[in-house]
């Protein structure tokens, strides 16, 4: 096995790496991202096989036969989750599920989490219904004692 | 204790022609590659004919040139094929927009990366990879894809994330591996693997008794090259000796994978409360 034969299945291992990166950072199907994922791998497991030729020995194949049952686990996993994500939104795109990284929230700095330290510090919960202030509660709602009696059965039971 | 009767230090070493230093080609080649997978991911094989049949007439003159700088034998044909195969299947994969021509672009590369496993006299590794992935990860995938996909191309199957700063990183990854990869230099290949010398011993009621034969110094190449391992049985015995807690281990981490997507894809129970 001469060197440059290494050197070129070297260079094959690292564009189908490379391939794989491209794939998982621009595509937005999560399908397709699983699948430059595995790209990737195999790239992994090419360049191992190489390696365990050129040193003739079996430590590369092992460790290739080991990234081998990690992608199929990732594989079982990430199609299970696949489609436990497809049942809560009907979507296989991967920028839905976006909001689980909080960007509501601003972005914390030390001074933040130093004062988590000190005092207590409660989230501020935005106001829910009505204030009775800003909008009176109109007359024909409003529970009040000098109505007719046997429709209000606050005070029938009362009385 | 070293059941070998060699010297770990005294191996026989074959020494190859060194790398050669074409270090500068490499790097604009894949400088120019990162460009032109710019502009394909950027437009797409669908929208852009003309660009990927530049593309192809580009590479098939790239592989013309390798073809003819290259000493012909039959098997550096084969391997190269089975290189470009692979290569186009992946482009094909990451610049498709259908998501299910892309997945048949994967399987390509996989396929054709499984022949250059072949090859390498990997033929375990390369049957399992065709059995696992192009068996079960591709059909696997493409029914969840039927089962998710509308009938018409998604908007987010067209629109990109961030295409110029993927390009970027990979196109500076390939970079740095044609780097490391075209210096010119020299590995010294270590022969034998004397950490792990139980799959050397020779199989029987007694093991350790009848030794096989060992490299040494004063072999021939010929001889040398009958230690190259391309039998499964010796990858098999290996497996089950030098490496049996690693894959065990293994075996356990299929099942838990195996019980935590049961887990995973069961539908959720119903809140009765």
């Amino acid at each position: 096995m001469s060197h440059s034969e290494v050197q070129n299945l070297l260079l094959l291992g690292g564009i189908l790496f490379a391939l794989g990166l491209i794939g998982f950072l621009s595509r937005r199907s999560l399908i397709l991202m699983f699948l430059s994922l595995e790209t990737m791998l195999s790239g992994v497991s090419l360049n191992l096989i190489v390696f365990s030729k050129f040193h003739q020995n079996y430590q590369g194949q092992i460790l290739a036969i080991m990234v081998l049952t990690i992608s199929a686990c990732e594989a079982a996993i990430a199609l299970a989750m696949v489609v436990s994500l497809y049942r809560r939104k009907p979507t296989l795109d991967v920028q839905a599920w976006d909001d689980l990284s909080e960007t509501i929230l601003p972005k914390s700095t030390e001074g933040d989490y130093q004062g988590l330290e000190h005092e207590e510090n409660y989230p501020k919960l935005s106001p829910a219904g009505l204030d009775p202030l800003d909008r009176p509660v109109p007359s024909s709602m409003q529970a009040s004692l000098d109505q007719d009696q046997k429709t209000s059965p606050i005070v029938s039971e009362a009385k | 204790m070293n059941p070998l009767p060699i010297d770990p230090k005294n191996l026989p070493l074959v020494s190859g022609d060194p790398f050669q230093g074409n270090l500068a080609q490499i790097l604009l080649l894949v400088i120019l590659l990162g460009a032109v997978a710019y502009l394909l991911l950027q437009h797409g094989l669908i929208k852009s004919k003309m660009m990927a049949w530049a593309g192809a007439g580009l590479f098939a003159f790239a592989a013309l040139m390798a073809f003819t700088s290259i000493p012909m034998q039959l098997d550096s044909i084969v391997r190269m094929c089975f290189s470009i195969l692979a290569v186009a299947g992946g482009v094909a994969f990451v610049t498709n927009r259908e998501p299910v021509h892309a997945a048949l672009g994967f399987a390509t590369a996989v396929l054709s990366s499984c022949g250059v496993m072949f090859m390498q006299s990997a033929y375990f590794i390369a049957a399992a990879t065709m059995i696992v992935y192009a068996g079960a990860t591709i059909i696997v995938f493409l029914f969840v894809l039927m089962f998710a996909q509308k009938a018409q191309l998604q908007w987010y199957d067209v629109q990109l994330t961030s295409p110029v700063i993927a390009a970027a990183v990979s196109t500076s990854l390939l970079l740095a591996i044609a780097w490391s990869v075209s210096e010119s230099g020299e590995i010294l290949p270590v022969k034998l693997d004397l950490t792990r010398p139980y799959s050397l011993a020779a199989p029987g009621p007694s093991p350790g008794l009848t030794m096989p034969p060992v490299p040494e110094a004063s072999m021939t190449q010929e001889q040398l090259d009958a230690f190259v391992p391309g039998k499964t049985s010796g990858l098999g015995r290996s497996m089950f000796t030098d490496y049996l807690l690693a894959i065990e281990l293994a075996g356990t981490v299929l099942l838990v994978a195996t019980i935590g997507a049961m887990v995973l894809a069961q539908k959720p129970e119903r809140d009765l409360s």
